[in-house]
């Protein structure tokens, strides 16, 4: 036995081979030792004063955001020049002194300040801005303090601007610090701690086109960190414009009229699913949320009762009330049991064994047809449609128009319910009751859906049933969810009954009529405390949080619709009377600024 | 007696004393650098190697030629791993890359680099009588290797997929590769690169760009790039002593245990320390060539080429990363970077190569 000679039965081409292989490792790692002698030894100088004085910066220079537009090109969010006071957490000496000494003249609280400072310390070079905005005194105040305080600067960045403040600042949304949790999300991109991000509406659904790409600097810059020359420059891409399908003089007037209610305004181009209003009161100023937010302004909102933050129009889920009778009509015709012109005896109550549903109208409505069941939103006729459909046929044809669904318009969106037999059980454990089945069929219960659900749907019964992706971004391609095909007949005769709501005399919507107008729709009332409310004979006894919701869906012109409005008044009382007027007041508003722009159009065109 | 007798005088002690000072090398630099928040990490990694210290006697204890028998179970067991995390996996900065085992997370992916080299070398050995390989007799082989690199890339885990393909790359050669075979190989792989620019993920292309121009994006990947280049530059002859790093102390260099632990060896230790390191991976690398000279079958010896290489493209790509010569793509640096299974499978492959060392002879 030898122990250290090589085994003979190993062929001599792997020997060769393993000696290759040895000369690669030898020159792999020479080239390592050579890079190290180079970078150590002869350059180790060089890279010693780096270290040790830190003079190279680089400052992130931000890319402008891109604007918002809305269809006509009206600038609802802009960005101006502002001066924020940052910091560079290397070069302060004394965290805790310069936070003292800083502190009273940008107005700011001193702990805050050395708070995020210290935490801007895993990543000194990165700037960390401890006043966004200041004027022009604070500026001047800052720069003669400034060589006390090592590691301020002044920095111009742009700073966003949402020109018409609070109108449809949910649909916009707001921009704030972008969070931990969402920078651990996105690492690897061109994200750092401090960033504005968009964190809701159209400044978080299109914040990838928004954004932009960061510029940089590369700057030289003396022992206190005090900027001495510019090595090099790279300018930063602006963010793209992002156009939407609102009319903001349309949202104005939706605006002007719901006035200080609490509710919702969507309107919607049935043909094409583009959104043209969607407002919801009260609303927020949103700049105050780019800049940092006192914690009394916060709590202020917070605490607001009214809750200004909620988009009501995305996320305010409620029960449809009698704007549901249309998905009923619906559901009936595709069940093959409904004869538009069979007449059913309404005496202002319906029974079923010892429990009995009341009509609206106590004193009853007496025999009706379906288009006068509509009109006159006959709730015993309905009542007869869906004790006959059963829930689960209603609840079919609701969730394929989009209720009781996320429409996937923008984020932070509610789904609603509509209610099925599988779904109380899974809920509640409970079998569902026939009598619950009643209710359904106008629009109470569990039922719950959202204003631009409502829209939606109502905008796909009116254009023959394609059920259309709302789409509030102007470049977003029209979607067709689903193709209900619904019989140009059953169209015709329900747009009749809706017609019938505002034209007819007896309409539960009469009041709203005007001979220019031309519109139908369908009114609402869901009702929050059933047992509670009707024994109090005023409306103004009620309590404000037990008062019915008002809704009102409306459509424009009757032939071919050409928008759809919904409005919906929380705790606003009957339908008729609160919601309808803002949906007239939209649709005139509506009819009024095509005129102008028909006329502006003419008026600029040049003559032959 | 003799046993153990036989155990000390066999047993290939240049190997373990290598490993051994690399070891207490990787455990002062991940002291140091994560000396600033605590012990705990380095407690962390002291247990590790504790273990690391079991497997690799487990390792070394069972014939290797058993390896040869479960060469197909590893491999069953491989693809169940890597589909387990995608199933079951944890997602950490957009990839799924981690299982979790109890208290610990395991990176099935490292576990596919030792594969590779085993099932490789067990697939040589079975085809003994194959000089030089053509297309034909490589189709086979590639492809078995090529479904867990698929696996690796889809969680995506661009780094571990190159290294793997490098090995696997390594030990066809080894294998013996027709001459004709291997340019037409060659220039198929050149060509493919452009192709493969378009697959690959946003972040990943920023990294190469940024590699290519280091100020491109300072503050993100060119930010690592620039500190580390820092930190190693201004270690000079001698460094600047153990705990005096100031590049890394002043967190500068965010990850420095893990992929940037070179930085804080060349910064802390300097010229002298850093060319030290590379001489002691020099060493342990071309004694592991030398043991699979000697082994008694081609299965030994080329575990111990894949090893080698394996061993060698983790210590080049880590550190060029370190010294600014390659793109920042997560290759921890054998034996000294912070990691529990990266650690267990470094001293797993020293287990398998004083086991193969240790049965040399035929009789």
């Amino acid at each position: 036995m030898e122990p250290n000679i090589a085994n003979p039965h190993l062929e001599e081409d792997l020997k060769k081979r393993s000696r290759y292989l040895l000369g690669f490792v030898i020159v792999l790692l020479g080239i390592l030792a050579l890079r190290l002698l180079y970078m150590q030894i002869i350059r180790g100088q060089y890279y010693e004063e780096l270290s040790k004085n830190n003079r190279i910066r680089i400052l992130p220079v931000l890319a402008p955001r891109g604007r918002i537009l809305d269809r006509n090109g009206v600038v609802l969010a802009d960005n101006r020049p502002a001066l924020n006071v940052v910091v560079l957490p290397e070069d302060v000496t004394d965290v805790a002194r310069t936070a003292r000494r800083l502190a009273p003249l940008v107005d700011k609280d001193a702990k805050a300040i050395e708070q995020a400072v210290i935490k801007g310390k895993t990543r000194p070079y990165d700037p960390v801005a401890v006043a966004r905005d200041v004027d022009f005194e604070q500026v001047a105040k800052v720069e003669m303090e400034m060589f006390r305080l090592p590691g301020v600067s002044i920095e111009a960045v742009p700073e966003r601007e949402y020109l018409f403040g609070d109108l449809a600042c949910h649909v916009i949304g707001y921009i704030g610090e972008v969070s931990k949790a969402r920078l651990e999300e996105m690492r690897g991109m061109d994200y750092s701690p401090g960033d504005l991000v968009g964190k809701n509406g159209i400044e978080a659904y299109c914040e990838a086109a928004l954004r932009g790409t960061k510029g940089r600097r590369v700057v030289e810059v003396d022992a206190t960190g005090r900027l001495s020359s510019v090595l090099e420059e790279v300018a930063p891409v602006p963010g793209r414009d992002v156009r939407l399908t609102l009319d903001a003089d349309l949202h104005a007037v939706a605006r002007h009229s719901l006035g200080d209610r609490a509710g919702a305004v969507v309107a919607m181009v049935p043909d094409t699913g583009e959104v043209l209003v969607m407002e919801s009161t009260p609303g927020y100023e949103p700049s105050i949320f780019a800049g940092t937010l006192s914690p009394t302004q916060w709590r202020e909102i917070m605490n607001d009762p009214l809750h200004p933050l909620e988009n009501r129009a995305l996320r305010g889920a409620y029960p449809p009330g009698s704007v549901y009778k249309v998905v009923v009509s619906l559901a009936a015709f595709k069940a093959g049991i409904l004869n538009p012109d069979a007449r059913v005896y309404c005496p202002g109550f319906y029974s079923m064994g010892r429990v009995s549903f009341g009509c609206w109208r106590r004193e009853g409505h007496g025999y009706v047809d379906f288009v006068r069941a509509l009109t006159e939103s006959c709730d015993v006729y309905f009542y007869n449609l869906g004790r006959a459909l059963g829930v689960d046929a209603i609840a079919e044809v609701a969730t394929q128009l989009g209720l009781g669904r996320k429409t996937g318009v923008l984020y932070n969106e509610a789904s609603g319910v509509i209610p099925t037999r599988a779904w109380k059980r899974k809920r509640f454990g409970q079998p569902w009751h026939p009598g619950e089945s009643v209710i359904h069929a106008i629009g109470q219960g569990f039922t719950a859906v959202t204003p631009i659900q409502v829209a939606k749907a109502m905008s796909a019964v009116l254009n023959g049933g394609y059920v259309l992706k709302p789409r509030i971004v102007a470049d977003e391609p029209r979607i067709v969810e689903r193709d209900l095909a619904i019989p140009r007949m059953q169209v015709e005769i329900i747009k009749r009954g809706l017609w019938g709501v505002v034209s007819d005399p007896r309409g539960t919507a009469h009041s709203i009529w005007d001979k220019d107008v031309p519109m139908g729709g369908k009114t609402g009332t869901a009702q929050v405390a059933r047992g509670y409310t009707s024994k109090l004979p005023d409306e103004a006894d009620i309590p404000y949080r037990y008062r019915d919701h008002a809704w009102f869906f409306g459509f424009s012109p009757i032939e071919r619709p050409e928008i759809v409005v919904v409005a919906m008044v929380e705790h606003g009382g009957h339908g008729g009377a609160v919601a309808a007027p803002i949906v007239r007041d939209v649709i005139k508003g509506y009819y009024l600024i095509k005129g102008s722009r028909h006329d502006q159009v003419r008026a600029d065109s040049p003559t032959p | 007696m003799i046993r153990y007798e036989r155990i000390a005088q066999h047993l290939d002690w240049g190997v373990v004393t290598t490993t051994c000072a690399l070891v207490v090398i990787g455990l002062m630099s991940v002291y140091s650098s994560t000396s600033a928040s605590g012990p705990s990490i380095f407690l962390r990694q002291l247990t590790w190697v504790c273990m690391g210290c079991v497997f690799l006697v487990a390792a070394f204890a069972v014939d290797y030629r058993n390896l040869m028998y479960s060469a197909w179970p590893f491999y069953a067991l491989v693809l169940l791993g890597l589909v387990l995390v995608f199933v079951i996996g944890r997602e950490i900065s957009g990839a799924r890359r981690w299982i979790e085992l109890g208290p610990m997370r395991m990176q099935p992916s490292e576990i596919v680099k030792i594969f590779v080299i085993v099932w490789l070398a067990y697939w040589s050995e079975k085809n003994r009588h194959i000089v030089a390989y053509r297309f034909r007799d490589l189709l086979f082989p590639v492809s078995v290797v090529a479904l867990p690199v698929i696996l690796i890339l889809l969680q995506p885990d661009l780094g571990t997929a190159g290294i793997v393909s490098f090995i696997a790359c390594a030990m066809f050669i080894m294998m013996g590769i027709r001459r004709s075979t291997l340019l037409a190989l060659s220039g198929m792989v050149l060509a493919g690169l452009p192709a493969a620019w378009f697959a690959l993920k946003d972040y990943q292309k920023t990294r190469i760009l940024t590699f290519l121009d280091p100020s491109r994006d300072p503050q993100g990947s060119g930010y690592h790039a620039i500190q580390s280049k820092i930190a190693v530059g201004s270690g000079g002859l001698l460094g600047k002593g153990f705990l005096h790093g100031t590049q890394t102390q002043l967190n500068f260099l965010p990850e420095h245990h893990t992929d940037f632990i070179f930085s804080v060896v060349a910064e802390e230790w300097g010229f002298a320390g850093s060319i030290l390191l590379i001489t002691l991976y020099l060493i342990l690398i071309t004694k592991i060539i030398d043991i699979g000279l000697k082994a008694k079958d081609r299965f030994g010896a080329l575990i111990c080429f894949g090893i080698a290489s394996y061993f060698t493209f983790h210590v080049f790509i880590n550190i060029s990363m370190a010294v600014g010569i390659f793109p920042v793509v997560g290759v921890p640096l054998p034996f000294v970077s912070y990691g529990g299974t990266f650690m267990l499978i470094n001293l797993v492959c020293i287990g398998l190569v004083l086991n193969v060392a240790w049965r040399r002879f035929i009789f």
